[in-house]
């Protein structure tokens, strides 16, 4: 059993104190030897050119973003959060703007060139391939942010969007209905105007002035709706419940405003029927020759 | 600004430089460039040892391709000491080293040397990014000089001035070097922050000074500096340096401190639970300061209870106007 002479020794001499003694670890000592240090820096320092080492020692440039937006340009060495990943890049970005704003102009009083000339070819550190798969790959991605931005636009307007649409889908179905109704109307000699086809320019001339077109369009062919078309849009038209009703209910049945006494009680047999085309009712056979006789 | 890359038939180190064709006079021309003008024969020995992976391995091939002054080597084996590498140097005529090391498969450390009595330093490298990142999207010539810039940090303190020393010797391309392009068109940058060396390479597009990065990037953490080269009393230590191995193991040991707490107070809930419950003796004092209380009667009902009449009389009250009327 060997005990630590030192603590033998400080026993004899009557330097522990009672209690429990412990061994206590020494704190670890860093080595910083600043002596030493300055002294190798001096042994192998190398009285070179500047021109050969090209070495610049600064701090960032001013950094225009911040000066831009108001905030305190004096920015502390202490403020960068290595975290941070943006801020820390741009802090590196500066420092490096900053010396080759110092260097070039040292550079082009040296007579070192530091702009390559357009025909000067040589070899570069990235092949051409990479270079081509860089710019592939920004290119993709730009491509990509826009359909990006145009989805989320769309999305946006899809809401209001269908709205519009209905809208206008159904105003196209009014204008080509109107159209088409007024093109038979002339067909069947009903009506021998052509406005129907200078419709169109006035209401896409009232359209381009004012945007009112659809409210001018829709009056006119309001006006033309006889008895024929008011039954039809009572039975097939908009809104309500029309199949399961009754149709000689006691109050049709009781409903004489349709009877027109004149009619009912004129004796000429026809009259309701035929009456108006008794102008052009034709003469029969016999008065017809009578009549060609006469005129030869 | 990209140009398309031709390789130059080098022929034997005699001309780093070619005229321009066809412009007369209006970009600075560079002559050939005789043999005599070399003067700084800086050559740096960079390779590693074996174990390395892909990343670091091309991080050393890029910047054995940034350093035109630079001489590769096969890997060494690790069971080999250090101070051997100072005799492969000597061998291979240079004078710096930058030397790889891969431990574990993982953790990746840089020597820096002056060979033959130079000072030399360790650091673990962290975040490599190489050239062939698609995000590093410039480029420079091959070969050609780099500006060099450090942070003010490097001056304030004395084992930093010894590292910016080495940096420069190291990696400022020779003027005139005959595999170097005359023109200076990309800058490294040193920086400190974190009490971590980060370096970055930009490229310089326009003389306004914008940049472009163009890898590759790292972070260097300082371990030790020592006197000699490879080996030597040390002259600095960092203090604020952890070993990779030591983080993992905080990291272990702190998820396993956690199941370890856990699984204690479970144990120390069972035990008290086991435990007897201590039920305390009846205290005669207790009882002292009561004072006696009269015994209220009990009232027992043997009948149900009368039912009162509901007050009508409420709703028969009168209206106003009779009210009036009864009044008068």
């Amino acid at each position: 059993m060997k005990h630590r002479p030192r603590l033998q020794d400080a026993f004899a001499k009557g330097l522990l104190k009672p209690g429990l003694n412990v061994v206590e670890e020494s704190e670890k000592q860093y080595a910083n030897n600043v002596v030493g240090l300055k002294q190798c820096l001096e042994d192998f320092k190398q009285d070179i050119e500047w021109v050969e080492r090209l070495d610049m020692t600064n701090g960032p440039a001013a950094d225009i973003i911040a000066i831009a937006e108001g905030k305190s340009v004096t920015q502390e060495r202490s403020d960068i959060d290595p975290d941070d990943d943006f801020q820390r890049e741009m802090y590196f970005y500066r420092q490096a703007q900053a010396t080759v704003l110092d260097a070039l102009p040292r550079l082009q009083r040296l007579k070192i060139a530091t702009k390559r000339p357009d025909d000067y070819f040589a070899e570069m550190a990235k092949s051409d391939q990479q270079m081509q798969k860089i710019r592939e790959k920004m290119l993709s991605k730009k491509i990509s942010m826009e359909k990006s931005e145009k989805a989320k636009q769309l999305r946006a307007l899809r809401k209001y969007g269908k709205k519009v649409q209905i809208e206008v889908i159904q105003q196209r179905q009014k204008e080509k209905k109107a159209m088409m109704t007024a093109v038979k109307k002339y067909q069947k000699g009903l009506s021998d105007k052509l406005d129907f086809l200078e419709g169109d320019k006035v209401s896409s001339k009232a359209k381009n002035e004012g945007g009112e077109g659809s409210a001018a369009r829709i009056a006119p062919q309001k006006k033309g709706l006889n008895t024929k078309r008011k039954f039809k849009n009572e039975k097939f038209g908009f809104g309500g419940k029309k199949s399961g009703l009754k149709w000689n209910t006691k109050d049709s049945h009781n409903d004489v405003s349709s009877f027109r006494s004149k009619i009912a009680h004129s004796k000429k047999s026809g009259f309701g029927k035929g009456g108006r085309k008794n102008a052009n009712k034709r003469p029969g056979k016999r008065n017809r020759q009578k009549m060609k006789n006469k005129a030869r | 600004m990209v140009m398309a890359g031709k390789r130059r038939a080098d022929g034997g180190g005699s001309g780093s430089g070619k005229r321009s064709r066809g412009a007369a006079g209006e970009a600075l021309v560079p002559g050939p460039v005789s043999r005599g003008k070399w003067e700084n024969k800086e050559r740096v020995l960079i390779f590693s040892s074996r174990g390395i992976d892909f990343r670091a391995r091309h991080l050393m091939q890029d910047l054995r391709k940034l350093m035109p002054h630079s001489k590769p080597d096969t890997k060494m084996d690790r069971k080999d000491k250090l101070f051997v590498i100072n005799e492969i140097c000597e061998m291979k005529n240079c004078n710096k080293c930058l030397y790889f090391e891969a431990k574990k498969k993982q953790d990746l450390y840089m020597w820096i040397s002056n060979v033959p009595h130079g000072p030399s330093a360790k650091f673990l490298i962290q975040n490599v990014h190489t050239l062939d990142e698609l995000k590093m999207t410039g480029n420079c010539l091959k070969g050609s000089r780099p500006l060099l810039s450090f942070d003010p940090t490097f001056d304030k303190e004395p084992h930093y001035s010894v590292l910016k020393e080495l940096f420069i010797q190291i990696f400022a391309t020779p003027h005139y070097h005959p595999k170097s392009q005359p023109f200076v068109d990309h800058v490294f940058t040193f920086t400190i922050t974190d009490n971590r060396i980060w370096f970055r390479n930009y490229q310089i597009i326009e003389e306004d000074a914008a940049l472009v990065e163009i890898g590759p990037r790292f972070v260097l953490n300082l371990i030790k500096i020592f006197q000699g080269s490879f080996g030597g009393p040390t002259l600095y230590e960092n203090p604020t340096y952890q070993s990779p191995n030591m983080h993992r193991r905080i990291l272990r040991v702190a998820t396993a401190s956690r199941f370890m707490e856990k699984q204690r107070m479970k144990d120390l809930q069972s035990v008290r639970k086991s435990e007897e419950r201590l039920t305390l003796p009846k205290d005669p004092t207790h009882a002292v300061f009561d004072t006696p209380v009269s015994e209220k009667t009990s009232l027992i009902q043997l009948e149900p209870p009368v039912e009162q009449p509901r007050n009508t009389n409420r709703k028969k009250r009168l209206f106003k106007r009779q009210r009036i009327k009864l009044r008068r």
